[in-house]
Order: structure tokens, then C-alpha cells, then sequence
């Protein structure tokens, strides 16, 4: 997006697994600051891929990413002291409390030196319930869980958020809670890539939108253009279409 | 990063039941066996009191050691009376272990308690460390984060090897304080540092099942198939190599049976007492004749038995619990070496007393019997230094292995 500096970048990225299969295809992407970007596609399409190139869980076959600039495969832990990462399943210690967890994972992202206060701060932004701040996580409904892992994202506080099919699986109050929250995150600036499979969602916050294909990112539209667009069609469309098209 | 890693790896094992069933059970297992132990050492001392030689004499017996609660090992073998006779050696056999299950179960001395239980703890601990936060998810939230899997490799090993160390410690030092206050001999500074080496061999043991465990745990893609991978390793590692390095070296080296021995010193015995007849030879010179050539015999039979016991030993050592067995029992002077030694030491006894015992067998004053356990230093330059380094060098090599594994774990 122009003027947007990027904090996440992705450059000529490809991963081919030993298989042989090619799960990401030359990808080319970033996201600006204040930015949220949609990525869309079915099932294998390459999204989750893409997620965990960023957090160098698997090497790239050719290309490379940058978070705030810094080469995720080069030097992947400077790199992830910049990124805060959201599972599609938040899973937590189950025998800890909600604060316990939340403050393992902020020591571990860099955040020594929290207070209770502090990590109450940010689950009560996130809407969880204040009895549930000391309570053990494995009595948590997903919903529950998923306002946490989010917390821990916003603990972190990092520059890129990387969400992995965020809103998978929860009723649409949650969902729309969520939502809300990005919008905030946004708002100060963070630069949120998302995968998920919900067209209206995706549409609703992204500031661009893009499809995924057999790997390969098939299309890319900005807010302005899916205000005259319909990105329902355009999706069912390019799901529809045998060959990916640049 | 590494301490935050460690604190969480405590904090998880003191909240979860798994942990406290476990020590309880390892606890109660020790404390049991040191109150067992000790009280067959006081049963063993009380009969030593008994049958201690008047002076005069000729019978070499030591009195009952301590640290044999901790590792009976060839105790039961070291503490018998060998009386001087002039045709031999008699060993009495009657004072062995005061409680007779031992004799068709292993003692359940410290060295069992641990060699057995605390190794299967070890790897109860270390089974899912790795796959079960693969399988919950929580290892892509720590790995998005600047740890490095060294790090948590690191930090779960030393997590749970604290969690495993600590209340071990504790149970054992408050068993053994207790062994100490009741009557009977006190913990000498030497013992004490035998006993420092034993529990310092224990630990080494311990952290090289739970490096195991580890290993096994970031290989395998579920905690359910780790567990069952290791507990047939660990049946192998326990039970059966040490049992089949045992076997493989008596098809190996030929040593005659007791029956064969006892065959051959009759037909020695009944060719002199002829030869004593038909001669009319001094008895003190047939005498002398007979035990140098029982002499011979026993010679030949312990090189041989020498032989067969180095190469069970070297062959059992691809056994970790064989080596800490090893280590332990020679720390606390109830090891093969000691035993052998001290059945040298009850020869050359003989071979003093028997001149004034064939000369006149009524009145002749045999020299107390002196035995001294080798030091420390001589047990740890005779092969325990090298039992220790041993089970160190499969700690590193497991651990070793697990790093290995974690760099190549899969995380998505």
C-alpha cells in the first residue's frame, strides 16, 4: 500500500516440500504499517505456509521474508522479536491461569518486568471476563482461549501480527469481538496478516484482500476496489478456475 | 529466556498429578528400602557380634559394611567366615542376608530402587516433553517467539531434572539421616563421600534417562508412541543386555563348574592321603604338597573366572544400568573388585597361617585377620572413574541426540 512503510514482506517466497509438492509459488507481498491483510483460499492453498515461513518454522525453497525489515530465514530470532503470532487454536497450559500463561509467553516474546496490573490491562481490553483472569485455562471455551491468544499478541507488542484462521470456529459475537480488537491494533499502527476462509470478515477489516491458489497468490484487491467489487464472486470464480492466473 | 523456560517446566510438574503420584512413589520406594536395608544390616551386624573370631583363631571374616544399605552388591559374599583349615580354605556361607526373599529376589537396596524406578521416573518425565507440546500446539506459540530450540532443549531438560533431583535428594538425605540415628556405626567424613559419589553416580544415571526420554520424545510424533518406544528401550537397557552381556561371555570364556572343582580336589585329596599311606611321608610335607597343588587349582579357576567377569563386565557396559550398578557397588566396596581383592587378601592370610597351623593344631595362635577396603581413589582409578565417565558420555550422547531431533522436529 503506498505510503505504508512494510513491516511484513515477502519476496519471490517458495516452498516445495520433499514430496515434491509445491505448496507456495513465487510469492510476492507485503503489509504496510496500520495495514490488514486478508488472505483468502481454500484448504492447501498456501496460506498456512506462507504463516509459517514468516515464523521460520520451515526454511523457503527459493526467496525470503522480512519482518520490519530483518530476514526471517537468515536471522529468525531477531526477526520474531518483531512478529506476535496467533493460532488458529489458541492452546494454552491448561493447568495454568489465564495470567500465568499470558506472562510465560510475554517473558518469552521480551516482556520482563510485567505486573499482575499489567496483564489484567490487557485482558480486560480484550473483554475477557475478570473472573477468568485467575482461573486455570483448561476449563477456557475456544472463544475464551482465542481472546487470550490475542492477548498474548498484544503483550508482545510487536510491530506485525501474523493470525492464522482467527475466527475459525467461533459463534459470531466472538467473532465480532475480534474483529473489533484488530481494528484497534490496526489503529495503532500494527501490521496484521491474516488467513482465513471468511470471505465477509476478510472484506469487512483487510485493507487489501488477496486469493490463494494451488500457491500461488491469484488475486489482489484493495478496499476501494471491492467497494465496486463483489469479492464473493470473484472468489467462487477463481475457486472455480482449472489453471491459477498471475 | 532459558530460566523463564526452566521456571514453567516446575511450575507445569508441580501442578500436575502426574508429578506428585510419581515422587510419592519413588519416595516411598527409597525410604522403604533404606528402612528394609537397614534393618538387615543391624540383623547381619548383631550375628556379627556373634560369630566374631576369638583371637587366635584362624578365620578371616569382615564385619558388615555400612554403605551396603545404599549397595548391597556381593555383601552377602564379602561377609562370610573363611576359616583356615590344613587342607584349605572353608568358606561358611550361613551368616549370608538375614532375610531369606532375598535369596530369590534381588535386594532392594538403594542402587535397585534407582537402576529400576527412578530410571523408569526419568523417562516417565521425559516421554511427552517435546511431542506433547507438538501435539497441544503451544510449541508453534513458544517457537513464534525469540527462543531458540536449544534454549527450550536446555530449559526442559534442566526443568524437569530439577523437578526429578530435588525431592530425590531429599527423601534420600532424611532416610539416611534416619539410618544414622538409630544405634550401630555413624557416618564416617570417608563414607559420607562415598556416599556423595553413589547419589552423584544416581543423578548422572537419572539425567541420562530423562536426555533418553527427551530424544525419544522429539522424534516421535505422538506422546503415546514415545512412551511405548522407550518403555521397551528401557526394558533393554535394564534387563535384558546386562542379563545377555552375562550370557554371551560364559559361552566365550570356559570356566569349570563348582562340581567339576569340588570332583577335582576330592581326586587330589584321595591321591595324596594314598601317597601319604604307601610313602610314609611327614604329614607336614604332604600337607604343604596338597595346598600347593589346591593352590594351582584355585589359581587356574580364578584367572579363568577373572577372565569371564572382565569380558561380561566390558560387554554389559552397553548398558547404562550395568555401568551404574558397576560404579555404585564399587564406590561403597561391595563391587567385584573389592571381592576379588579381598579373596586374594584371605589366601595370603592362609599362606601365613598355615605353617603354624600344620606344625601343631591345637595350640598354634593364628594372626588376626587385617583387611582394608580399598580408598576411593583406588576404587576410581580401578574402573569407577571410568563407570562414571561412561554414564556421562550417554547423557551427552542422548542429549546430544535430542538436539539433533528438536532441530529437525517439525513444528507446524
Amino acid at each position: 500500500m503506498a505510503g505504508l512503510s512494510p513491516i511484513l514482506k515477502a519476496e519471490d517466497l517458495s516452498k516445495r516440500y520433499e514430496d515434491g509438492l509445491l505448496a507456495l509459488d513465487h510469492l510476492n507481498l507485503t503489509v504496510g504499517a496500520g495495514e490488514v491483510y486478508g488472505l483468502l483460499g481454500a484448504n492447501g492453498a498456501g496460506k498456512t505456509t506462507t504463516i509459517n515461513l514468516f515464523l521460520n518454522f520451515i526454511p523457503p525453497t527459493t526467496g525470503a521474508c522480512f519482518i520490519n525489515g530483518v530476514d526471517a530465514t537468515k536471522d529468525p530470532l531477531e526477526a520474531k522479536k518483531h512478529v506476535a503470532f496467533v493460532p488458529e487454536n489458541v492452546m494454552l497450559y491448561g493447568n495454568f491461569t489465564a495470567r500465568q500463561n499470558l506472562e510465560f509467553f510475554a517473558k518469552l516474546g521480551g516482556r520482563a518486568g510485567l505486573t499482575k496490573e499489567d496483564c489484567y490491562q490487557v485482558m480486560r481490553r480484550v473483554s475477557l471476563q475478570e473472573k477468568a483472569f485467575e482461573q486455570r485455562v483448561k476449563s477456557f471455551s475456544k472463544g475464551m482461549r482465542q481472546k487470550l491468544g490475542i492477548s498474548i499478541a498484544i503483550i508482545k507488542n510487536a510491530p506485525a501480527i501474523l493470525l492464522d484462521e482467527p475466527t475459525s470456529g467461533l459463534d459470531p459475537k466472538a467473532a465480532e469481538e475480534f474483529l473489533e480488537i484488530l481494528a484497534e491494533l490496526k489503529a495503532e499502527g500494527k501490521a496484521i496478516l491474516m488467513s482465513t476462509h471468511d470471505i465477509f470478515r476478510a472484506k469487512e477489516i483487510g485493507d487489501r484482500v488477496g486469493i490463494m491458489k494451488e500457491g500461488r497468490l491469484v488475486m489482489e484487491r484493495s478496499r476501494a476496489e471491492l467497494q465496486v467489487e463483489d469479492l464473493v464472486k470473484i472468489y467462487i470464480d477463481y475457486m472455480k478456475s482449472e489453471a491459477p492466473t498471475a | 529466556m532459558f530460566r523463564t523456560i526452566v521456571r514453567k517446566e516446575i511450575a507445569a510438574n508441580l501442578l500436575s498429578y502426574k508429578f506428585f503420584i510419581v515422587i510419592l512413589l519413588a519416595s516411598v520406594l527409597v525410604a522403604t528400602s533404606l528402612f528394609v536395608m537397614g534393618r538387615d544390616y543391624r540383623n547381619r551386624l548383631a550375628d556379627y557380634q556373634l560369630i566374631r573370631p576369638e583371637p587366635g583363631r584362624p578365620i578371616a571374616v569382615l564385619p558388615p559394611n555400612p554403605l551396603s544399605v545404599m549397595a548391597k552388591g556381593l555383601e552377602d559374599a564379602m561377609t562370610r567366615s573363611f576359616e583356615v583349615e590344613v587342607i584349605g580354605i572353608e568358606a561358611r556361607t550361613g551368616r549370608s542376608s538375614a532375610n531369606a526373599v532375598f535369596a530369590f529376589f534381588p535386594a532392594p537396596d538403594f542402587v535397585y530402587i534407582v537402576k529400576v524406578v527412578l530410571s523408569l521416573v526419568a523417562l516417565l518425565f521425559g516421554f511427552d516433553l517435546v511431542c506433547r507440546e507438538r501435539e497441544a500446539g503451544t510449541l508453534k506459540l513458544i517457537l513464534s517467539n525469540p527462543v531458540s530450540r536449544a534454549t527450550l532443549l536446555a530449559g526442559k531438560w534442566t526443568g524437569n531434572f530439577l523437578s526429578l533431583a530435588v525431592p530425590f535428594l531429599l527423601v534420600t538425605g532424611v532416610g539416611v539421616a534416619l539410618f544414622a540415628l538409630v544405634p550401630g556405626p555413624r557416618w564416617t567424613g570417608p563414607m559420607l563421600g562415598r556416599l556423595a559419589l553413589i547419589l552423584g553416580a544416581s543423578l548422572a544415571y537419572i539425567a541420562l534417562f530423562l536426555s533418553l526420554g527427551l530424544c525419544v520424545s522429539a522424534l516421535a510424533r505422538r506422546s503415546s508412541t514415545a512412551l511405548v518406544i522407550l518403555l521397551l528401550v528401557w526394558a533393554l537397557l535394564v534387563f535384558i543386555l546386562p542379563n545377555l552381556g552375562t550370557l554371551a561371555a560364559r559361552q566365550a570364556v570356559d570356566v569349570p563348574s563348582v562340581k567339576a572343582m569340588s570332583e577335582k580336589r576330592q581326586q587330589i585329596w584321595t591321591r595324596e592321603v594314598l601317597l601319604s599311606i604307601s610313602e610314609r611321608g611327614t604329614w607336614a610335607a604332604r600337607i604343604a604338597a596338597l595346598n600347593d597343588e589346591f593352590d594351582r587349582l584355585e589359581e587356574d579357576y580364578r584367572l579363568k573366572f577373572d577372565r569371564l567377569v572382565r569380558l561380561s563386565k566390558k560387554i554389559n557396559r552397553v548398558s547404562p544400568a550395568a555401568a551404574f550398578v558397576y560404579a555404585a557397588t564399587e564406590i561403597a566396596g561391595t563391587g567385584i573388585g573389592e571381592e576379588s581383592r579381598l579373596k586374594e587378601e584371605v589366601i595370603r592370610y592362609k599362606n601365613r597361617a598355615l605353617p603354624d597351623l600344620t606344625r601343631d593344631r591345637t595350640s598354634a595362635a593364628a594372626p588376626a585377620f587385617a583387611y582394608r577396603c580399598r580408598t576411593v581413589g583406588e576404587v576410581l582409578a580401578a574402573g569407577g572413574l571410568f563407570d562414571l565417565a561412561w554414564l556421562v558420555v550417554f547423557g551427552v550422547v542422548f542429549f546430544g541426540a535430542s538436539y539433533a531431533a528438536i532441530l529437525r522436529t517439525d513444528v507446524r
